[in-house]
């Protein structure tokens, strides 16, 4: 194909269909419930041809969306087939092997039709606020206690909501009205993209997708596999120790590198475990792609074509594989903790160039009232990430998640705490050539002298600090106190009694590189701000 | 009347003096170490040539980026930051996110105040403006003592929830004057941004502190070198959100004079949409590397309480320092004359954000440049001629366009000839520019082919017909020289002056009676300000809100009347939020609290009423020659007529045709009709409209 219009056309056709998900996803950013969920962007949206391909999707939102959502839209049309769809119909589900790996995440599918034949499809995805059982905690012995499951079914039946399906989840909900709200959100920012692909396939008088279909996914599969081909060909092995609910989990990898495509497998990683910080694959299928495709392939647009050079896999049964009825609410813990592990199976085939291991799962503080008042608070408490081959690592920056920290100010105003302090923790970035980056310190009491309850579900590498790579040393580990003495050692409920204080101090990211060999101005500087002390200075940084 | 607008650029310096017979203008280069001397310089120059002297100046109205240089090159004064205790990090771990999920090598940006000038004092007030710990005069005198020691020239001060209540804030800030002398530059969160959110006010009002030393310096040395001159008229300067305020206010907070000079440019704009009667006009400015947006509604640009200054990783938004202070809402999109376009790693046609720049500059200038850019794919297809181009200060190599498309364009994607893949380059660009309009206009709830479309700068009227063609928008507006357009709207601005309260409860919970008294102070105050230079009889104010469901981020602004109508009004907010909402989002909520997030209050200089515009038909447009230009979508050479604007005088003419002039182009399209209206504008219709 030469001609000139068509060249172009489908140039610009791609940029507008991933701009169309960019549009719908910061849309529903804007208008999701829950500080947590807009800093987070834990959404996400997708725009699919008619044989339930992923063509686009937008960047914004977290890797666990991105890479979940390709799948979903084949799963769903399994349960409802398409040609039983008519114009007005969207699909639904929270199923967590199906969507996003919990029972918080809902997908709402929408065809689009032209001349009464459905040549696409619209996903968004978002993370309501609460959808009943024991809400957020990984107290769940199973996913039948962490909420109420919707199974793949209409929102909308030929244009008229299904207020049925409604009223089940807001009757489960403890916020109802939001949960309504969120949920009509990604049905109108489905529609908005549906009308957007309409307008643009008219404006370049197409029928079909099929021929930008081709130009994506043939333009993406050759980018990817020239993108991976940088890595060695071979098999590569690591692994890692997780704090776990209350017993260690072993995560293990072995990644195949052929040619120009990546296949992990994580057999040998520990088993499922009773509490929700188990993780369905897909969501960590989503997470280990997302690792390597950072270091390797960060400039390429998401799609079902360049996803396909990844592949992974477990056997069914294992934590990052779990399977209903596993409990999964926390389940990122286990699924942001992927990446490192990827990478450490990367930094066998790319040596020096591998970022060190970073703070990892995002610390979510959960917070309510066990006094005479009912509240509850959603934070993160965000550590150090991994040193880099040619810089220190960011201090108090997430990764992989790409969540942020709710204000103290909103936090504040939001729920009756007080937030006594927020600080840079020193010497807890690893030291290295290049220092990873650093953890913080965070105090928390009650505003009005009553007792608090804490779900520490995601406090994670309170034991073992990030690693670091050559030579760089580890990263602090983090630590959890109760300043009546308590020390949090698992990921269970606790009490904080009127008039103490929680005390939080994050992990910090690995070093890269000898310690010995860091610039003796940054060493200096560090001393001088105070981010390492004179002790490491003089014993960890000199020769 | 004899008034002055100095617009003081990181390269050029724009005088421009307007007399009752008109506009006369100078540019000279900024001299950037002193910017007085090369400003000064250029006003003795107009004045001459105009024989008269600087006693005769009634009004100077100036604009500057110095503030916004001295913070991306980091040449403002030795600052420190007292903040409460536990907190002084706030400013170095900003979000705590990352602005790009997939680049492992971004940086953040290094904090205007180094960790050990950061220093916290024992105080707190609570999120409802009580105090839990209020601060101790021997810590303030021990803090005294530690910023003499360190020798800083000014002081930030921000401490938690100083927007609900600054009683510590400003305690400290009288204990620390007498304590460190009125050499010392003192400012404070709650009076340079006094809104929730933390790590935004605070990184405002550092990045005020840091750059108030040398502004109030210069300001000083500008205003007494005029003075010196006999210049005895008024001064004001040009703020980010598109208005005019005294020297002191801009003295105090400089912060606020980030974006004049774009924002001078987007007021002529709004100038010219009012002399041209559009009440909806999407004004799109398109340069040498990039191209802005801005949506301006009965004349008055659209505007925002949060801007990013000195981005510093590879110019990506969230890279930068956020400051909170009204500012015309401009987006910035990498397509500009100079824009590269290439093929990336997929194959994909892609142009900018790169740019060649003016130097090298795109392949004809000759250079050095190889890369393709806009420029010489409008070159390449004839839309613009090199005879004469910009002026006939650059001599163009015209023959080098279609080399270097036919190198980097042509050939990788297998294309039969230049003029195609030069139309594509021109399409993708027209599609950047479209979309981030598009995209805009849904985020602010605006129908866009419902706005007229105002094209300025050198490309624009190059690319406005498809642009509107794209967003279905149906008249365009090619405004009379706009050359110098930044400095031109300095002298078409208001005064006016903005200030923003923090509110963030539940409308239920509101005491209005309370809310309204300051509402009425927080008036007085800006209305004090816009009367140092604005008899009261000509001052308007305006009282607008912002609402949101509890809970959620959106955030739907709306008016009020002014306090006689106060209760009235917020007894109405509820119908006319859920009605904007409803438009916005496509439904309502029911049970769910709406908030009241901030109040902002205005003060501003009545407008003169619009001179009435007449369209004079005086003849046709008689064609001065014609030539050919290829056109993509027929596929085929099309014949433009070409015709000098001057010539027009009101007639209309039916497109293709061309209108060439020394700073710009404009291409009437097929299915355009174009005239000229009174005061010289150009203006295109779709036929049949």
């Amino acid at each position: 194909m030469t001609n000139a219009r068509d060249i172009v056309a489908r140039n610009v056709l791609w940029n507008r269909l991933i701009s169309v998900c960019e549009e719908q996803a910061n849309a529903l950013m804007r208008a999701a419930f829950g500080a947590i969920v807009r800093e987070a962007g834990d959404l996400s949206a997708g725009v699919f041809n008619a044989e339930g391909d992923m063509l686009a999707q937008a960047v914004t939102g977290t890797p666990g969306h991105v890479n979940t959502m390709a799948a979903s839209v084949r799963a769903m049309l399994e349960f409802v087939p398409a040609d039983t769809l008519v114009p007005g119909d969207a699909l639904v589900t929270n199923d967590p092997w199906l969507g996003a790996g919990h029972v918080f995440d809902f997908v709402v599918v929408t065809p689009a039709f032209v001349k009464g034949r459905i040549i696409g499809y619209l996903a968004s995805t978002s993370h309501i606020v609460d959808v009943g059982g024991r809400g957020w905690s990984a107290e769940g012995r199973s996913v039948f206690e962490e909420g109420v499951t919707i199974p793949v079914m209409r929102l909308r039946k030929a244009g008229s909501l299904n207020e049925d399906l409604l009223s089940i989840v807001t009757t489960n909900s403890r916020v109802p009205h939001e949960a309504r709200g969120d949920i009509l959100s990604l049905l109108t920012s489905n529609d908005t993209g549906v009308s957007r692909l309409i307008d643009l396939m008219e404006e370049y008088e197409l029928t079909d997708l099929a021929e930008v279909t081709a130009f994506i996914f043939e333009s993406s599969a050759q980018g990817t596999r020239a993108a991976l081909s940088r890595a060695p060909q071979g098999v590569y092995e690591s692994r890692l120790t997780l704090d776990g609910y209350d017993a260690p989990i072993e995560l293990r990898a072995k990644m195949t590198i052929g040619d120009g495509r990546i296949d992990v497998d994580l057999a040998g990683s520990s088993p499922v475990v009773d509490r929700g910080i188990n993780c369905p694959l897909n969501y960590s299928a989503a997470y280990a792609s997302f690792g390597i495709k950072a270091l390797l392939a960060p400039e390429i647009p998401n799609n079902q074509a360049s996803l396909n050079a990844i592949s992974v896999s477990a056997p069914p049964g294992l934590i990052v594989s779990a399977e209903r009825p596993s409990p999964v609410t926390a389940r990122h813990v286990i699924g942001q903790a992927l990446p490192d592990l990827m990478l450490g199976c990367l930094e066998q085939a790319l040596p020096g160039e591998v970022l060190a291991e970073s703070s990892g799962a995002l610390w979510t503080i959960a917070l309510s009232g066990a006094g005479k008042t009912d509240f509850t608070s959603l934070n993160v408490a965000l550590g150090g990430m991994g040193a880099r081959p040619d810089a220190d690592g960011l201090s108090t920056t997430a990764f992989p998640s790409g969540v942020g920290a709710v204000p103290v100010e909103s936090a504040e105003v939001a729920a009756p705490l007080i937030y006594h302090s927020k600080e840079f923790a020193c010497d807890t970035g690893g030291a290295g050539q290049y220092r990873g980056g650093l953890a913080q310190r965070i105090e928390i009491g009650s505003r009005l002298d009553e007792d608090l309850s804490l779900s520490a579900a995601a406090f994670e590498r309170l034991t073992n600090g990030p690693a670091g790579r050559q030579g760089g040393l580890d990263g602090a580990a983090g630590e959890v106190t109760i300043t009546d003495g308590t020390a949090v050692s698992d990921k269970g409920i606790y009490l904080i009694p009127a008039g103490e204080r929680l005390i939080l101090q994050t992990p910090g990211g690995g070093g890269f590189g000898e310690p010995e060999d860091r610039d003796p101005g940054a060493v200096v500087r560090d001393l001088s701000e105070g981010l390492i002390s004179r002790e490491a200075a003089t014993k960890i940084y000199q020769k | 009347m004899l008034r002055i607008a100095i617009d003081i650029g990181g390269t050029f310096t724009d005088v421009v003096a307007e007399t009752p017979k008109g506009l006369t203008s100078v540019k000279v280069l900024t001299s950037a170490q002193a910017p007085e001397v090369a400003a000064l310089g250029g006003v003795d120059r107009l004045l001459q040539s105009l024989s008269k002297s600087p006693a005769e100046i009634t009004a100077v109205v100036h604009g500057t980026t110095l503030a916004t240089n001295a913070l991306i090159e980091r040449r403002g004064a030795k600052t420190a930051f007292v903040t409460t205790a536990g907190f002084r990090d706030v400013l170095e771990m900003r979000y705590e996110k990352r602005f790009e999920q997939y680049a492992l090598d971004i940086e953040m940006p290094e904090p205007l105040v180094p960790r050990p000038l950061r220093l916290g004092l024992a105080e707190r007030i609570l999120a409802d403006g009580s105090v839990s710990i209020a601060p101790l005069e021997g810590d303030i005198d021990a803090l005294a003592e530690k910023l003499r020691s360190k020798e800083v020239e000014a002081v930030a001060i921000g401490f938690l929830h100083s927007y609900k209540n600054p009683a510590h804030e400003l305690a400290v800030a009288e204990r620390l004057r007498t304590q460190l002398g009125n050499d010392v530059t003192l400012c404070l969160s709650s009076e340079v941004a006094g809104e929730i959110r933390e790590y935004e006010r605070f990184s405002t009002v550092c990045a005020n502190a840091y750059v108030r030393p040398l502004m109030s310096r210069y300001l000083a040395r500008l205003l007494s070198q005029l003075r010196d001159k006999g210049f005895d008229g008024s001064f004001l300067m040009m703020l980010s959100d598109g208005a005019l305020t005294t020297l002191d206010q801009a003295t105090r907070f400089p912060i606020r004079l980030v974006e004049g000079g774009p924002a001078g440019g987007v007021a002529l704009a709004a100038h010219v949409a009012r002399e041209v009667g559009s009440d909806r006009t999407l004004s799109l400015d398109i340069g040498g590397t990039t191209a802005k947006i801005c949506f301006i509604e009965d004349g008055q640009p659209q505007t925002n309480r949060r801007f990013e200054v000195a981005r510093a990783w590879r110019d990506v938004k969230g890279s930068g320092l956020p400051v909170k202070v009204p500012t015309v809402e401009l987006v910035e999109i990498g397509a500009g004359g100079g824009s590269i376009a290439n093929i990336d790693a997929l194959g994909r046609l892609k142009v900018g954000p790169k740019s060649a720049s003016s130097e090298p500059g795109p392949a004809a200038y000759n250079r050095g440049g190889e890369d393709a850019t806009i420029t010489d794919a409008h070159l390449t297809l004839g839309n613009i001629s090199s005879e004469g181009f910009a002026g006939g200060i650059i001599e163009l190599a015209p023959e080098r366009a279609p080399e270097a498309i036919a190198r980097q364009i042509q050939d990788p994607l297998g294309m039969e000839a230049v003029e195609p893949a030069a139309a594509g380059i021109i399409e993708l660009a027209d599609e950047t520019m479209a979309n981030a309009a598009r995209v805009h206009g849904i985020e602010l709830g605006l129908d866009i082919s419902s706005f007229d479309l105002l094209v300025s700068g050198g490309g624009g009227g190059l690319h406005g017909a498809r642009i509107a063609d794209k967003l279905g928008i149906r008249r365009i507006i090619v405004p009379q020289n706009a050359g110098v357009g930044s400095a031109v709207g300095f002298l078409r601005s208001p005064v006016a002056f903005e200030s923003a309260i923090s509110v963030v409860e539940p409308l239920d919970a509101i005491d209005v009676v309370h809310l309204r008294s300051r509402v009425e102070d927080t008036l007085a105050h800006v209305r004090g300000i816009v009367a140092e230079a604005v008899p009261m009889e000509r001052i308007v104010c305006s009282v607008k809100v912002e609402l949101r469901y509890s809970g959620q981020g959106l955030e739907v602004p709306l008016s009020l009347p002014d306090p006689d109508g106060f209760e009235k009004g917020f007894k109405d907010l509820t119908p006319r939020f859920e009605e904007r909402y409803r438009a916005l989002v496509g439904f309502t909520l029911e049970n769910i609290p709406i908030e009241l997030v901030s109040v902002s209050v205005g003060a501003r200089e009545r407008r003169a009423p619009a001179e009435d515009h007449v369209l004079v038909p005086v003849g046709e447009g008689a064609p001065s020659g014609r030539r050919d230009i290829y056109d993509l979508n027929a596929q085929a050479l099309l014949s433009y007529e070409e015709i000098a604007r001057e010539s027009l005088n009101g007639g209309a003419v039916q497109g293709p045709a061309v209108v060439p002039e020394a700073q710009t182009t404009t291409l009437v399209r097929p299915g355009w009709l174009l005239r000229r209206s009174s005061q010289g504008h150009l203006i295109m219709e779709r036929a049949g409209a």
